[in-house]
């Protein structure tokens, strides 16, 4: 297929050349940088999603607005195949942008988002086919949609109802880009190594393949499991004595460990379907507890 | 003669609410305009994913309102009714005046003739109108209190050219759209019905839902033609993209032809349920490997084709992957991995499960004299696909998924099958198994889910049924019924009950067997109601039935539904009467019971002999036919007796004077009644 190079406009330019990796992360930063977006880091600790991020759950609670956006690397243990499988990996990236109280026009600002990365909404077919969102750990729930570009889930559109059990108002938007799979759309790539990172022609497969490979075998095969329940009790009770202490990011930093302990334990198969439960459930009460202490410290 | 347009627009409705949001709020208008005295010519509600319209033509600038007098509280009454009257009223008190009536002295007012503004009036009933719809699926959004199906943007309202003014939570109504299809940024000033229609053609936007569905309908056949091609056009995907697009844009996209050999229920989920295309098919029906999307958006780069394609193709990459991975991996050694998955939590694993119904396998491979390795085999593996990333990624093809791995895997054609179909039928009228192995495995799976769940008291209540007995047990009998099955269902839930506790499984349920018999014959009630067998025929055949032999009771209702009206039936019933009403009298003043056994030596006239001798002649008959009875034959011995009854009413007075003699005549017709009772209750048929 060929190459259409548009001569008219500078940003026109930047639309059809091929994006890498990271200019996607760089554009995507700078476009909701430059909406009022706080621009934040991703979190230091391991967390299954964008969402998982304290600048997500804890401040989509509460009355005081917020916006911010920031790339996260997710981890989802029991989706690892060693490196396998052209589109499956324990560990991605998403960007992640809150905004609450959601704006009137977040359409038309997501639309043009794209625009920034590379996707026409001009050229391509953007759909926003219904997608109601749920998250038992976290006490979740949104509606919205996943927003598809020519038949690809590129981003999860979401309107938070209620976070860590808590009702959400006002209520705020959440964006969640897919950063692989648009990558793999506009670089036309089939395989996620493929994947181009930089401009110099370092890809996704230099940088990650051996992690996937090393962390498929971590997670499925020889994570010391008796260590790790052994974790998860400690977190639980830790997040539960700082939150007798008022202490809510600290005591939600337990939550999250104690999430991601539960996700390798699940990729180990050591979690009986009896059990699974109950361990989600203990993992929404710290969730809860985090949430509700953090809003009690607001001022 | 006036118009009324509305349009909410909003961010996308899901296909599911839109369709309840067009007819709901339509209904609640014309309620309304109902009520109010209100005429219209036409009515009629569209939507796209962004636009929902209602349209009334014909309504009536305004309304007059005659003068009338009406009735007040009596003169004498405290003044708080006369205060609470003028306030209801809107009355003046100047308007009221006393008149005698023949119930005393009351006050009248008088309401003076009124003209109503219709465009005032829906000022006021739109915004109710809009607040009254609920959604079934509603959400809030930004810091706003309405609740909707998704965030609520703007609210046109026309009556003949100008605003109606209202307010509607944040919302001030307009005469305003967004013209601009994506990026809704420019909001254009629109007239009338007319001119919106004009805007929106101009921007080939289809706002009436059953235009976008011919014209999809239309494009594809055309499709089909020029291309040799098949659609099955599925009525629910169709309505779906209908939803999902405002203006329609067919391409035909392609994907490699090696995937068509992976199981063709993969393609087609994938296809239909994830990306929603319609796939095509060749001539012969055979799946081919090009498929129609519905876009929203002109392809005019190419590049909508082609990054559809490439979606689809790593769809079916991957599920080909695992296709090749999971049907190598041996059904029967991953039997014990069903330990992995929950059945239910006081009910033990999957793996539980299988080894319970391999047991009751053996019993219905006995009663139905069936293959038992065949169906041992089934009942194992039956689930073993639960365990298949394959049906993790498609949960929907549990099971036939299954069967395609049996095949691949050599074994036997019933085997697999049976895999699939045990879990039939999926819908109250949906195909039910009909082969012998397959009728067998779904058979026993269903008794023991509903032994299961009746024995922990997890039963369904008149409004929850969240474990689907109902539909298991309905299933359940459907096979039975339709597959002409005899068999014994009580000894199967008995050993299913065993084979729960021999797992050492407690149940909290000590009736459990009459439990779910009650509840089976509450379905097969319902059952029979739907082959509409009158009502009181369904009663007296049930309440006589014991066996749990269904299909028997089928054959017998349809059979009684046929001949109870006719005069064999009638004949029957009258022979019954005269005998039931001279008991129904007597039971009332004897003051023993009567229990159908009178004594040979006490008759004393020959048409008591010939009648008892007559009702031994059935009871034997009976006792002869209790399998493949034939039940026209049975109505035709039960008629036959009317000569001996006739007779016997004739010649014979029951109420001897010799109390002895009466008591045992009584027994003699009891003993009569019990053993017609033996076909159906027939106490329970009306008219008798």
């Amino acid at each position: 297929m060929k190459k259409k190079i548009s001569k008219k406009t500078k940003s026109k330019k930047i639309n059809a050349s091929i994006q890498s990796f990271q200019s996607t992360i760089l554009n995507l930063q700078k476009y909701w940088g430059n909406y009022g977006c706080i621009i934040l880091q991703p979190y230091d600790m391991e967390v299954g999603a964008g969402t998982f991020h304290p600048a997500t759950t804890l401040r989509s609670l509460g009355t005081k607005p917020w916006r911010t956006a920031y790339v996260q690397p997710s981890r989802r243990p029991s989706d690892g195949r060693y490196g396998d499988n052209p589109n499956r990996l324990q560990h991605y990236y998403q960007f992640q942008v809150l905004i609450k109280p959601s704006p009137k026009d977040i359409k038309k600002l997501y639309l043009k988002s794209l625009l920034t990365i590379g996707i026409n909404y001009k050229d391509h077919d953007i759909r926003l086919v219904e997608d109601d969102w749920e998250s038992p750990t976290l006490g979740a729930t949104g509606l919205g949609w996943e927003v598809w570009c020519d038949g690809m889930e590129i981003t999860q559109f979401t309107y938070f109802q209620q976070m860590a059990g808590i009702e959400c108002k006002p209520v705020s938007v959440e964006l969640t880009y897919g950063l692989e799979r648009i990558c793999m759309f506009t670089q036309k790539k089939n395989n996620v190594f493929d994947l181009l990172w930089n401009d110099t022609g370092v890809k996704y497969k230099d940088i990650f393949y051996q992690a996937e490979k090393e962390f498929s075998a971590y997670n499925f095969d020889y994570a010391n499991t008796e260590f790790l329940f052994k974790i998860f009790e400690i977190a639980e009770a830790e997040c539960k004595s700082l939150l007798d202490k008022k202490l809510s990011l600290p005591a939600y930093d337990q939550c999250l460990k104690a999430s991601h302990v539960f996700n390798l334990l699940d990729s180990r198969g050591v979690i009986g379907v009896a059990q699974r439960a109950g361990y989600i459930s203990r993992i929404r009460d710290l969730a809860k507890g985090s949430g509700s202490v953090w809003l009690e410290t607001q001022t | 003669m006036s118009e009324l347009f509305l349009e909410l627009f909003s961010e996308e409705i899901p296909s599911g609410l839109q369709k309840n949001a067009r007819e709901g709020i339509l209904k609640l208008f014309t309620e309304s305009f109902y009520k109010l005295n209100i005429n219209f010519k036409s009515n009629k509600s569209y939507s796209t994913p962004k636009r929902l319209v209602f349209f009334f033509e014909g309504i009536p600038e305004k309304i007059e309102k005659k003068g009338i007098t009406i009735k007040g509280p009596k003169v004498e009454a405290p003044t708080v009714a006369l205060e609470g009257f003028l306030k209801s009223n809107n009355l003046d008190r100047t308007k009221v005046f006393e008149q005698s009536t023949e119930k005393g002295r009351f006050f009248f007012g008088k309401i003076s003739p009124k003209t109503i503004l219709v465009k005032q009036e829906l000022s006021k009933i739109i915004p109710e109108i809009l607040n009254k719809y609920s959604w079934k699926k509603s959400m809030r959004w930004a810091d706003h209190n309405l609740v909707w199906g998704r965030p609520l943007k703007s609210i046109l309202a026309l009556f003949d050219n100008q605003v109606i003014q209202f307010s509607f939570y944040h919302l001030q109504s307009n005469n305003l759209t967004f013209s601009d299809e994506i990026m809704e940024e420019n909001q254009k000033e629109i007239k009338n019905f007319k001119s919106y229609m004009k805007l929106l053609n101009s921007k080939k936007i289809i706002l009436d839902q059953n235009h976008r569905k011919q014209l999809i309908v239309k494009q594809i056949n055309k499709v089909c033609r020029t291309r040799k091609l098949k659609s099955e056009l599925n009525e629910k995907l169709l309505n779906e993209v209908v939803d999902l697009v405002e203006k329609p844009n067919i391409l035909v996209g392609k994907f490699d032809k090696s995937f068509l050999n992976i199981p063709k229920e993969i393609l087609i989920t994938s296809m239909q349920q994830h990306q929603k295309y319609f796939p095509l098919f060749n001539q012969e029906d055979n799946l081919a490997n090009a498929f129609i999307i519905v876009t929203n958006l002109e392809d005019k780069k190419n590049f909508i084709k082609i990054g559809n394609e490439r979606v689809i193709s790593a769809r079916l990459s991957d599920a080909k992957f695992f296709w090749e991975k999971n049907k190598a991996q041996s059904l029967v050694k991953q039997v014990s991995n069903l330990k992995s998955i929950n059945f239910f939590s006081k009910l033990g694993t999957l793996f539980h499960k299988v080894q319970r119904i391999r047991k009751l396998g053996t019993m219905i491979a006995d009663q139905l004299n069936l293959n038992i390795e065949k169906i041992e085999i089934s009942a194992s593996i039956c689930k073993v696909d639960l365990l298949s990333d394959l049906v993790g990624e498609y949960p929907e093809l549990q099971g036939v998924l299954g069967s395609y791995f049996a095949k691949a895997q050599g074994f036997d054609e019933d085997v697999s099958l049976a895999i699939k179909e045990h879990y039939l039928p999926l819908g109250l009228d949906s195909r039910i198994p009909r082969k012998p192995i397959s009728v067998a495995v779904s058979i026993i799976d269903k008794i023991d889910t509903l032994v299961g769940f009746f024995g922990i008291e997890e039963k369904p209540t008149s409004s929850k049924d969240p474990f689907a007995l109902r539909r298991s047990a309905f299933g359940l009998l459907r096979i039975i019924i339709e597959n002409n099955l005899s068999i014994q269902l009580k000894d199967l839930i008995n050993y299913s009950n065993a084979l729960y506790l021999e797992q050492g499984f407690k149940f909290s349920n000590q009736a459990t067997l009459i439990e779910l018999t009650n509840f089976l014959r509450d379905r097969v009630k319902n059952y029979l109601k739907e082959k509409k067998i009158r009502h009181d025929i369904i009663e007296a055949a049930v309440a006589s039935h014991t066996s749990g032999d269904f299909a028997s009771l089928y054959k017998k209702c349809l059979i009684l539904n046929k001949y109870l009206s006719k005069d064999l039936g009638k004949n029957i019933l009258m022979i019954y009467k005269r005998a039931s009403n001279i008991l129904d009298q007597e039971k009332k003043k004897v003051g023993f019971k009567i229990k159908g056994e009178p004594n040979s030596i006490l008759f004393n006239k020959e048409e008591e002999k010939i009648l008892f001798s007559k009702i031994h002649e059935i009871r034997k008959y009976f006792s002869s036919t209790m399998k493949n009875e034939n039940y026209e034959k049975t109505l035709e011995i039960l008629s036959s007796t009317k000569k001996t009854t006739d007779d016997f009413f004739d010649n014979v007075i029951v109420n001897d004077d010799n109390e002895n003699i009466k008591k045992n005549r009584l027994e003699l017709l009891e003993m009569f009644c019990r053993t017609y009772d033996n076909l159906i209750d027939f106490s329970k048929v009306e008219g008798a």
